[in-house]
């Protein structure tokens, strides 16, 4: 239910303020215009509202295909943020606390770490050649570590810690359908990453005959099979290596993808797999590390979106450094250095942890965070949903009132 | 390091990977197959190991 609704107020969201933050603040406050010209909140006010003279970018216009199919890439990246969130939290938070954690992570925090590390006059692109063509931290590791922040203040389940410190597993009830569901994010990964792909000929296009990254480098189809294939199975295989469980050996699946995400238009398949292969291996021990400091992450989403999302962020600093980060070339264009992409692992962390923190902890002073003890106890299908999600094991099957009599 | 003499997209025509023109395409393969097989031995050995525990 939490993801239905995410997801729904994600999409309106966005479209009302989520684009417009996105176009107004690549160069940072105050909205200032960027070198490509297409940034600012001048910028902004003419294309990404949804009234005035802007509007006619923000809905049906026989002279533009390309904005709202722009517009709908963005939007579904900002509600990926949220259900990267939701799996972290489940259990024990309350439904609209959770809806506009989400929409602030979703249409606002993502959104400004996408602006400086994605649009063209991204500050971090042009003044330290930020290059994360996958989002691996501004979209993963913002949301992992936006996701951290909410779970300090949220606290554990209950029954999730023993007195001593130790920690309790708390089993999923269905391993097969949570592993459907880890494969087919894998399938969804490849829609997800192609559509990080600008292609030729359109009015966002950089060429009028080559596919592009959004930086404006060049970039094929191709790449992206080879190294998402790779990556996929770097990830388990360095997952099986050390757990043997299938729900880790699917984590490391999403490792390999996020860990290899930033580079993915130019890192060699077999290097994109030991790449993959290291964040598989280090995804449970990083896991792990962080629940032995008391925090409840239910399905590990701060780890293999946060800490794996920097991790490939860093790891691209390592190996591309001398890439011109823009089309272009060095010199005219920024580079891709270590320094730059540890700046930019920094500058992901924080606009992700930041805003999680600040936002639950507002929420909890208000008692919007975490439902009632008796509630969680009794759990959330039974409180929260008027459904029987699983009828066959009985229970109170909600009744239809019969019409009085007239 | 940019695998062209002129760090420039537009001077690019064909492989693009970093490390195109080194040895680092052949090291990484390299790499790589031994990671398989070196996981595979490691597998086939802890899961030889547990299996024995079953075989009384």
């Amino acid at each position: 239910m939490k993801n239905i609704l995410a997801f729904a107020f994600m999409i309106p969201t966005f479209y009302f303020f989520g684009w417009w933050v996105y176009w107004g603040f690549p160069t940072g406050l105050p909205g200032a215009p960027g070198p490509a010209g297409i940034s600012g909140i001048e910028y902004a006010n003419a294309i990404a509202w949804g009234w005035g003279e802007s509007a006619q970018y923000m809905g049906p216009n026989i002279a533009d295909q390309a904005s709202g199919v722009f517009f709908g890439a963005f939007a579904l990246f900002a509600a990926t943020t949220a259900s990267i969130m939701s799996g972290a939290v489940i259990e024990r938070i309350q439904t609209v606390g959770f809806i506009i954690l989400a929409v602030v992570l979703g249409s606002f925090a993502w959104v400004v770490a996408a602006a400086w590390g994605w649009h063209a006059d991204g500050w971090l692109v042009t003044q330290f050649g930020v290059h994360d063509f996958g989002a691996a931290g501004l979209v993963h590791a913002v949301a992992g570590f936006f996701a951290l922040g909410v779970l300090i203040n949220l606290g554990p389940r209950i029954g999730k810690f023993n007195a001593d410190g130790s920690a309790n597993h708390i089993p999923g009830h269905n391993m097969p359908l949570t592993i459907t569901g880890l494969m087919l994010i894998i399938v969804g990964f490849f829609g997800f990453l192609m559509a990080c792909v600008i292609v030729p000929g359109e009015a966002w296009s950089w060429f009028a005959d080559k596919p592009s990254t959004i930086y404006g480098t060049p970039i094929t189809l191709s790449a992206l099979s080879f190294n998402i294939l790779m990556a996929v199975a770097g990830g388990i295989i360095g997952a099986w290596l050390l757990t043997r469980d299938p729900f880790w050996m699917m984590s490391g699946a999403l490792a390999g993808i996020i860990s290899t995400a930033s580079g993915l238009d130019i890192y060699f398949p077999a290097h994109a797999f030991i790449i993959a292969f290291s964040a598989g291996l280090i995804l449970k021990p990083c896991a792990d590390w962080l629940e032995n400091r008391g925090i409840d992450d239910a399905v590990g989403a701060v780890t293999v979106h946060g800490t794996i999302g920097l991790y490939g962020v860093v790891m691209l600093g390592i190996w591309a450094g001398g890439y011109p980060a823009l089309q272009g070339a060095a010199g005219e264009a920024p580079t891709i250095s270590l320094v730059g992409q540890i700046v930019g692992a920094i500058v992901f962390f924080l606009c992700g942890f930041v805003p999680g923190y600040i936002v639950s902890y507002i929420l909890k002073i208000f008692g919007m965070l975490r439902i009632p003890h008796g509630a969680e106890i009794a759990g959330m299908d039974l409180v929260k949903v008027p459904a029987a999600g699983y009828p066959e094991w009985g229970g109170d099957a909600p009744v239809t009132p019969a019409h009085p009599a007239e | 390091m940019f695998p062209y003499s002129e760090a420039s997209w537009s001077v690019v025509d064909g492989a693009m990977f970093i490390g195109w023109g080194t040895i680092l395409p052949g090291v990484t393969t390299l790499i790589a197959a031994a990671i398989c097989l070196a996981v595979l031995v490691i597998g086939q050995r802890s899961e030889a190991a547990k299996t024995k525990g079953f075989d009384k």
